[in-house]
């Protein structure tokens, strides 16, 4: 439930007859206009877009957005928010890096052994992180935003504590070049996995018992909870979930920058949401789809690589970041309005 | 609580309840005299009339920050973009200072630069949450990483220097009556904020656009006009904050809201006003500033360092959403 919805509560559903526009734009069509606007306008400004070494590089560095966007988006749709996915990313980063550090003393040579140990470990730290939060959220009827705001702050602070903010070093050969820097088939390992995530993430959605409960328990709770939904039960999945694709980026973001970092993944929270809101995923829950949300991840890494190529100010990109959020909302809101009038 | 006539036992039974709802009404000033005794003991120093000062003078800010805060988690709303809206009316303050010649004159001259900034920016996010109807969390989100970028841009992101000299003598400084300005400053404004929210029809529709939208709107109060006012009266707050903090440092600071916005949220919701809307005041948020500060002051003092600080305010935050929340469910 959204204790802390907008003030414009609103009872509006899909509206009886839906014209052959209307039905476009909610089923995914605003964010596939967009792409293709962004893709031909980056193309025909800057054709080095189009070089194989820039579009692998721009595919994992969507891979990196689309993973904790589907987990950002798992939590909206049961109703939720989570602003604890970069902190999630940043010590997920740390303990992958400082699993392989202390394990490299004891197997020298098991990159493969040490690359399994540290993916467990960083499980373990997502199933736990999104516990406490749905345990918090569930058990306490406390707002999700400012649960995981709090959260953040404490996860971020116990990075940062451990590692005083140096980098910590010593991550396994293989892990970089087999995951971070590999390919299998001429497209990167990464982006292979956040394929894999986002297809049991529409599995979910469309075909099991769970993925209704989440869309049942983010649009009525209570309906939902009277209809013999385990309430509690679901938003702990949900927020399970999200920790491990959240503590996942982590791990696949060490393998690229083959160093633990406390201080990545703090633009994930805004960027995460911007990609679910842009997908169509409502603040009020219960609705959203994973492959929009992959349309709106993969929209907004084009719109970054542009951005870098024609060599904006990163300070610039946050503003445009935020500018097309506030945009997208505004158009989602004036939608539903001309909808309903 | 009514108990029936006669026995005892009800009688004891009902001084229990009233003594219970005591404690809980006083649950801040017992926690803050607590904390300060408890870092006292460690370190003699926090008890010291010098650092009383201090507190207060940094509670002060925060306290300013908390009541702006206040003013929007009143109507089910929220601000934050409340940090990077302090960094970015600093820049722009120092700026118009050093525009202007960097003379005494051009203290006016910032002042007006530094509230028009934050007026604007109160109005856009007022605009955009009332006007339109998005929702404010994301509002906010979005307007801060909007506010950030010009931050850190509109100087190279670099430190503005050269301010009047009269600028942080007059609002860092000076003292009036000897009470110091920041002081005096949050006082004024807890003073004024609290007759606008018991006595005027602003105040009260702030009240009850927060407990209840849709009776709001039956009983005619024009919600999106109210709720423009209540943003830019919050970022305005935020400004005047943000001048005298810039006053406090002695330069134009694109880093200066830092963590502020978590900890203007944190004393706002200790202090007990409620995230769900309609509850708690400007009083509620002093004492919540009052609590953060003398903890981080305690812990700066016996030398925690910053990162177990950042911890134990996101823990303080979950505590006391726990101990505040609504229980009549």
């Amino acid at each position: 439930m959204n204790s802390t919805a907008a003030s414009t509560a609103g009872t509006e559903r899909t509206p009886h007859r839906v014209g052959l526009l209307d039905r476009f734009l909610m089923q995914g069509g605003i964010v596939i206009t967009f792409l293709v606007i962004a893709v031909v306008a980056t193309a025909l400004i800057e054709p080095r877009f189009l070089n194989r070494l820039n579009l692998i590089n721009m595919m994992r560095n969507f891979s990196f957005l689309l993973i904790p966007s589907l987990a950002q988006m798992l939590v909206m749709t049961a109703g939720g928010f989570d602003l604890s996915v970069g902190a999630v990313v940043a010590i997920a980063s740390v303990v992958t890096a400082t699993v392989m550090l202390v394990g490299s003393g004891y197997f020298p040579d098991a990159g493969v052994l040490l690359i399994l140990l540290s993916l467990a470990a960083v499980v373990g730290v997502g199933v736990l992180v999104g516990s406490v939060n749905a345990w918090l959220v569930a058990s306490f009827s406390l707002s999700p935003f400012m649960v995981t705001l709090a959260m953040m702050s404490v996860l971020v602070g116990i990075a940062l504590y451990f590692t005083q903010g140096i980098p910590i070093y010593g991550v396994t050969d293989t892990f970089v070049s087999g995951v971070g820097r590999g390919q299998l088939l001429g497209l990167p390992v990464v982006l292979w996995v956040a394929l894999a995530v986002l297809a049991g993430c529409i599995v979910l959605q469309r075909f099991t018992a769970l993925g209704r409960h989440i869309y049942a328990v983010g649009s009525d709770e209570r309906s939902a909870r009277l209809s013999g939904v385990r309430t509690g039960r679901t938003l702990m999945a949900a927020y399970v979930l999200a920790g491990v694709l959240a503590a996942l980026t982590g791990f696949l973001m060490t393998s690229r920058l083959g160093a633990g970092h406390a201080t990545i993944g703090t633009t994930l929270a805004l960027e995460t949401i911007a990609a679910a809101v842009i997908g169509g995923v409502s603040l009020r829950g219960g609705v959203g789809r994973a492959e929009h949300v992959a349309l709106a991840a993969l929209f907004l890494a084009v719109v970054a690589n542009a951005m870098n190529l024609v060599q904006v100010d990163s300070k610039y990109q946050t503003l445009v970041l935020g500018a097309v959020l506030i945009v997208a909302l505004a158009i989602e809101r004036l939608l539903l309005r001309r909808r309903q009038a | 609580m009514s108990t029936p006539s006669g026995t005892q036992a009800a009688a004891v039974r009902a001084s229990a309840t009233s003594l219970v709802a005591g404690l809980r009404a006083a649950r801040l000033p017992i926690a803050i005299l607590c904390t300060l005794v408890l870092f006292g003991l460690i370190e003699p120093r926090v008890l010291s009339l010098g650092n009383f000062r201090n507190i207060a003078i940094q509670a002060s800010y925060l306290a300013i920050f908390a009541m702006a805060q206040t003013m929007v988690i009143l109507t089910r709303g929220f601000d934050l973009s409340l940090g990077y809206t302090v960094s970015l009316v600093s820049v722009a303050a120092s700026m118009a200072m050093v525009a202007m010649g960097g003379g005494d004159a051009a203290i006016l001259w910032g002042l007006g630069a530094g509230i028009l900034v934050a007026a604007l920016i109160g109005l856009a996010n007022g605009l955009l949450i009332a006007g339109i109807g998005i929702n404010p969390l994301v509002t906010t989100l979005g307007m801060a990483n909007v506010v950030m970028a010009f931050a850190s841009t509109v100087s190279d992101g670099f430190p503005v220097t050269g301010l009047p000299p009269g600028f942080t003598a007059m609002f860092a400084q000076a003292s009036v009556l000897s009470i110091p300005v920041p002081i005096l400053v949050a006082a004024l404004v807890f003073a004024l904020l609290f007759l606008t929210l018991k006595a005027t029809r602003f105040g009260r529709s702030l009240y009850i656009i927060g407990a209840n939208p849709r009776a709001a709107v039956a009983a005619g109060i024009r919600t999106m006009p109210v709720l423009v006012v209540a943003y830019m009266l919050c970022s305005v707050l935020i400004g005047l904050g943000a001048l005298l903090l810039t006053a406090r440092t002695g330069s134009g600071e694109p880093n200066l809201g830092g963590n502020l916005t978590l900890e203007a949220i944190a004393a706002a919701v200790v202090g007990g006003v409620r995230l769900s809307g309609g509850e708690g005041g400007v009083g509620a948020a002093v004492l919540g500033a009052l609590f953060i500060t003398v903890l981080s002051n305690g812990m700066n003092l016996v030398q925690i360092d910053g990162y177990l600080q950042q911890i134990c305010l996101g823990v303080i935050i979950i505590v006391s959403l726990i101990v505040s929340r609504d229980v009549r469910r």
